[in-house]
């Protein structure tokens, strides 16, 4: 057994359970499950990113994904009313439409997949923090800073909608 | 590839060590854990003027392992109309990033799991994990306690984090490294980084009680209002899981503290010889590590619980200003004078006893409310005692 054979191994285990996951998500009836088993696809995520030797974006992603950004949907899921109904009936009921629209996609995307010859090979040292931070402030810090102001007026909007109304 | 001893071909002995450090880590947790149950009850008893444990073995510690034994005997209950599953993950998931956090905690040089370049992330990406298992916890024994625990303990532990990473970044932005041997390797002697960022110190301490559950942060699993929180429903080992993991994080939050300020293994000693000295540093940093854990009991021993909205601004509109004020001003002095620490730690002593001081003037409105209720109706009942 040599670490080539595990590191393909891991691969198609993780690829399996991104996509088991993201299905599951689409399909489950139970809202809570299909947020548990998206913190699960997230998960999976970040050990595609450790395959390819990114630690640093492997860390984030579980930092924020699965310790913050499902923790919040649950907690949005907890407070919505369980009732006896399908969740998934709103986006059910055109599925041959669906369907015909997805195909087309799915097409291009799997023309993509397969055009890669040989595959892909990390860069030794591309998921270090220092390369990351010096590409993050330096070649990429107007996208950064563009991020940023989006972010700080969703937080304005979201303190204006929650604001109590002061008579 | 690390070439195994006596010949072992190398993919079986990295197989093999995995075993070996999973047990290693395993055993550690456990141990610890019992340790800290009885240090614990001990400490309580003492502070409480009571005894404490003492009819199991020699001063009752063989307490804890009956306990365990206990434990690890009972019937394994799960309540009907609990959410199979995710009732029966909840403890794994909330077990597994805490044992998960052990590879990083650098015990002595050469004594870790792994050195990884991003240590310290790595630790805070598995401290917020924990979460998750409680929240599903919360959520899946279906009851309104356990659920209103699950939401305190997502609230309080999403808030928690930002001044916990806003303090653990102004160390990293003194030392210039995520990893942990070479945060620990920058602090040698008695320059520790206690003594540059004392700021970082308090405001990293408050909010890894806070991470941890502890008082006076034991707002999830409050007894006297929420029966036991997130725990209500749970009975057995899985009960046991999740105090385990709750004494496994208190370990780990007390490893950052002494590895981050206190200069981990370093200490007398540990550089003279190549044999004692890694072992004299074990002993160090366990010395180190556990007085943070008797600190940690001390206070859950002498502070009383905080209010949920209590809780939320001291976190939003106290630990936040402070960290990112603090986050500034070293970064901006870091950068006007890189070859020194001294402004740095000038600028953080000062700006400790500018908050210390500026504690009454903010909490003056309650301050000036406990002062008129001890008039009005405490001194006339004195005033009637002693007459």
């Amino acid at each position: 057994m040599s670490f080539d054979i595990l590191q393909s191994v891991l691969f198609a285990l993780l690829t399996v359970g991104i996509v088991g996951a993201a299905a599951g998500v689409v399909l489950m009836k139970r809202i809570t499950g299909s947020a548990l088993l998206m913190a699960f696809a997230f998960l999976c995520n970040a050990g595609m990113f450790l395959l390819l030797g990114a630690e640093t974006v492997a860390a984030f992603q579980v930092l924020i994904y699965v310790g913050a950004i499902t923790v919040l949907i649950l907690y949005g899921v907890m407070f919505t009313p369980q009732q006896d109904r399908r969740y998934g009936l709103f986006f059910q009921t055109q599925t041959p439409w669906a369907a015909l629209l997805v195909a087309p996609i799915g097409i291009f995307v799997a023309f993509f997949a397969f055009s890669f010859a040989d595959p892909g090979k990390a860069l030794p040292g591309g998921g270090d923090l220092v390369p990351l931070a010096t590409s993050v402030f330096g070649d990429f810090a107007f996208p950064f800073e563009v991020a940023s102001v989006l972010l700080l007026a969703a937080m304005i909007g979201a303190i204006v909608l929650v604001k109590r109304d002061e008579e | 590839m690390v070439p195994g001893p006596f010949g072992l071909d190398p993919a079986l002995w990295a197989v093999l060590r995995l075993v070996i450090a999973i047990l290693l880590a395993v055993g550690l947790v456990f141990n610890g854990a019992l340790a800290q149950i009885y240090l614990e009850r001990k400490m309580q008893a003492i502070i409480q003027d009571r005894v404490g444990p003492i009819h199991t073995g020699p001063w009752g510690l063989l307490q804890t392992f009956a306990d365990a034994i206990k434990l690890l005997g009972k019937e394994d209950i799960r309540a009907r109309l609990t959410d199979r599953w995710f009732f029966l993950a909840a403890p794994a998931i909330v077990f597994a990033p805490m044992l998960a956090s052990y590879v990083v905690i650098p015990f002595a040089p050469g004594i870790m799991g792994a050195d990884l370049s991003i240590g310290l992330l790595y630790l805070t990406t598995l401290g917020s994990m924990t979460v998750l298992g409680i929240v599903i916890a919360g959520w899946a024994s279906n009851n309104k306690y356990s659920l209103i625990g699950g939401l305190r303990s997502a609230g309080q532990l999403i808030s928690y984090e930002v001044p916990q990473i806003l303090s653990l970044v102004t160390v990293v932005l003194l030392v210039g490294s995520l990893s942990m041997t070479k945060i620990v390797e920058s602090q040698q002697g008695v320059l520790v980084n206690l003594l540059f960022l004392p700021l970082a110190f308090v405001t990293y301490f408050i909010a890894g009680l806070a991470e941890t559950n502890r008082n006076p942060f034991d707002l999830p699993e409050a007894e006297s209002e929420l029966v036991a929180g997130f725990l209500t429903e749970y009975s057995g080992m899985r009960w046991g899981l999740f105090f385990v993991a709750e004494y496994g994080e208190i370990t780990v939050v007390s490893s950052i503290l002494t590895a981050l300020w206190l200069g981990g293994w370093s200490g007398p000693g540990v550089d003279a010889h190549p044999l004692v000295g890694p072992v004299l540093g074990v002993l160090w940093f366990t010395l180190k590590t556990y007085f943070f854990v008797l600190v940690f009991m001390w206070i859950r021993a002498t502070l009383p619980r905080f209010r949920i909205d209590q809780l939320m601004s001291l976190c939003w509109k106290f630990l936040i200003p402070v960290t990112l004020t603090n986050l500034l001003v070293t970064a901006s002095l870091l950068l006007a004078f890189p070859e020194t620490k001294v402004p740095v730690a000038i600028a953080n002593w000062l700006m400790l006893f500018a908050f210390m001081a500026a504690v009454p003037y903010f909490q003056r409105r309650r301050l000036a409310s406990l002062r008129e209720r001890l008039e009005t109706r405490r001194a006339p009942a004195l005033a009637e005692r002693t007459s």
